[in-house]
């Protein structure tokens, strides 16, 4: 662009950057078979595809049992249960907000845990921050990584319970909490609106997650503090005296996700939880960004 | 380091980007705006167009914060738990979806039956009714619940004649223009109620908030109303009701309502009968046999109820002991009325202070 007017002491520098740039897609695409090879991110995709198989069996064993019934003061995930007998596309729903309470979460912890922290433990950041990368990008590429495989885990959970419910459990639409049957196609489409939403809660706390990856060196600190922060949040949303505390709280709309399966779908909800997550993301992922610059090779 | 602090500070503005969006969703919206400007319009003109308005077709959502002091039964949003939608065709058709956590209670008016589907139950009760005989004197009290623009105006209609009514000014209910109207009880009255506040839409003059509020509280006892509204033609398919496969269905009269399980069940068999008027009314009756030894069901009130008491005990336990002329009872004394349950099973309720519940108790057979 501004090659003409460049001066000759600039030249070598602009050169130099120039040739060392991997094309982005060549390095994003080996993030994730390097994050893929992993035994360990194999097993937990295979754990979190087994968790469907589980909820159907258990549901499709107990459906032949007298009736239970889910109290009216009982969780979201519960309710949801009441309407599993005999109605399959409702199991992808049940399943992911079963697993957004503490099993997504705590994976995409674990693959941020991975991305900086646990480079820094096996010596691996330090190679990667000497070579002439900028650290913003570097810090993208991993973002990415794992942000890819929060929504993989995300999939591989939803398609296994949309085959589950289907095999297991029956029915060839969805019997919404309104009382009323949505066709076939439709329900699929609510099933990957939830996918995708629940995606993004994932992002959220992986997003925090990465930045306390980046201020340690050690990959257990990370998961520690994801399963406290966790936990402590679960505890502060379920006291009523903090109401004014808990539209920060990134959990606060984990349970409306349960909107998804109303019919009209109420909208205000989603959109409130989704809103949330993106500040929890730019949060977690500025944070992450001004430790990675200011930190020491 | 030109480009570090440049990251450096696109990272800080990210940051405070991030928690400034966190309190602005956390913040209500609307706070801290102007009253808008409507013409004026005097106290009686504004009841006139209240009581003679025609609900349109409408959508909403309406929300209700109770501070009575004690649970209520058989009131949907109760402590708060869950929004309740409503829609109208404004022909008579009516959907009222009252969400719980995880749980949906949805109401469907079809003009000429009434639908309830029961999301935890998976069952649905059918209440057919007589779409020629109009309005909602037999239909269940389920299709009446919820329903703030005729709540507010039976009480505005009721009212009336033993209130100061003044239009106090302007302001915003689901981000819609509305006139104040306050009722005030006249100083005879003998009521523990300072004002009951409707907000009336300027355009459509339907009653978008009711609310009720005490001698002595700042804010409401009660407040009823829509936290979103929007008038305008609705889906036809909102209206219709097709039992799902395999849902229990029971069909009901309506003469059976107000009808349901545990305390609903108690308030729907009272024989009930009113004592006074206007503002110092008292709502009396007698409790089915047994109701005040049984031992109280599990989940519901569950704030005050202990499990295994009967509610004799609980009475004892929440409320003075007072005798006279009906005997022995129990008065219950919360910011907006006294509940007097003598140990008999008479029972007179009323936004009334003790005196007045004790007077109708002494009327009583």
């Amino acid at each position: 662009m501004t090659t003409g007017t460049v001066g000759a002491a600039a030249m070598p520098a602009v050169l130099t950057t120039t040739r060392s740039r991997a094309p982005l897609g060549r390095l994003l695409r080996s993030e994730v078979r390097f994050m893929l090879r992993r035994p360990r991110t194999l097993v937990a995709l295979g754990l979190l595809a087994l968790v469907p198989v589980i909820a159907g069996v258990s549901i499709s064993v107990a459906a032949g049992m007298p009736d239970q019934g889910a109290g009216p003061g009982g969780s979201a995930v519960e309710g949801i249960a009441a309407l599993l007998e005999g109605n399959g596309l409702i199991l992808p729903v049940f399943v992911l907000l079963l697993t957004l309470a503490m099993l997504l979460p705590l994976v995409g912890a674990m693959w941020a845990a991975d991305a900086i922290a646990g480079e820094a433990a096996t010596g691996g950041l330090r190679n990667l921050m000497l070579a002439p990368v900028s650290r913003a990008r570097l810090l993208a590429v991993k973002a990415f990584g794992v942000a890819t495989l929060c929504l993989l885990a995300v999939v591989v959970i939803s398609v296994s319970a949309v085959l589950c419910g289907l095999v297991l459990l029956g029915g060839d639409g969805m019997l919404t909490m309104s009382g009323t049957t949505l066709p076939f196609w439709p329900s699929l489409g609510r099933v990957a609106l939830l996918a995708l939403l629940v995606t993004v809660q994932v992002w959220a706390v992986a997003a925090v997650a990465l930045a306390i990856s980046t201020w340690t060196d050690h990959p257990l600190v990370v998961l520690a503090a994801a399963t406290g922060g966790i936990i402590t949040f679960t505890v502060l949303n379920a006291l009523e005296s903090l109401s004014w505390l808990h539209p920060v709280l990134i959990n606060a709309s984990w349970e409306s996700l349960g909107d998804i399966i109303r019919d009209p779908m109420p909208t205000d909800g989603l959109t409130e939880g989704l809103l949330r997550a993106l500040c929890y993301i730019l949060i977690g992922y500025s944070l992450a960004l001004a430790r990675m610059v200011s930190r020491d090779g | 380091m030109e480009t570090k602090k440049t990251v450096l500070s696109v990272a800080a503005a990210g940051t405070v980007a991030g928690v400034a969006g966190l309190v602005l969703l956390a913040s209500p919206a609307g706070a801290g705006e102007a009253p808008p400007a409507l013409p004026a319009i005097g106290a009686d003109e504004l009841v006139e167009s209240v009581l003679s308005a025609e609900v349109p077709a409408l959508s909403g959502t309406v929300a209700m914060e109770n501070d009575l002091g004690l649970p209520i039964p058989g009131l949907p949003g109760t402590a708060g738990e869950g929004d309740i939608r409503v829609f109208t065709d404004g022909q008579g058709k009516h959907r009222v979806q009252m969400a719980g956590n995880g749980n949906e209670t949805t109401v469907i008016d079809d003009g000429s039956t009434v639908w309830i589907w029961n999301s935890t139950e998976r069952s649905v009760t059918k209440v057919p009714h007589d779409a020629a005989k109009g309005e909602h004197a037999d239909k269940p009290l389920e299709s009446r619940l919820a329903d703030p623009a005729t709540a507010a105006r039976e009480i505005v209609n009721a009212m009336r004649a033993h209130s100061s009514v003044v239009v106090d000014g302007t302001a915003r209910v689901a981000e819609r223009p509305v006139y104040q109207l306050v009722l005030s009880p006249k100083p005879t009255e003998r009521t523990l109620l300072r004002e009951v506040r409707v907000s009336v839409d300027s355009e459509t003059r339907v009653p978008l908030q009711l609310e009720v509020l005490a001698n002595g509280q700042a804010d409401p006892a009660l407040k009823v109303g829509f936290t979103e509204f929007a008038d305008g033609t609705q889906d036809a398919g909102l209206f219709r009701f097709t039992p799902p496969a395999g849902a229990e269905v029971t069909e009901e009269k309506p003469d059976q309502a107000p009808r349901g399980r545990t305390p609903e069940d108690v308030f729907g068999e009272l024989d009930f009968a009113t004592y006074g008027e206007g503002w110092d009314i008292v709502a009396t009756g007698t409790l089915p046999e047994g109701a005040l030894t049984m031992p109280t069901p599990r989940g519901e009130g569950r704030d005050l109820v202990v499990e295994g008491q009967n509610p004799l005990e609980l009475l004892g336990s929440l409320g003075k002991q007072v005798s006279g002329e009906f005997g022995t009872g129990y008065v219950i004394e919360t910011k907006v009325g006294t509940a007097l349950v003598t140990e008999d099973g008479k029972v007179a309720v009323g936004f009334v202070p003790e005196q007045v519940v004790i007077e109708a108790a002494e009327q009583l057979k």
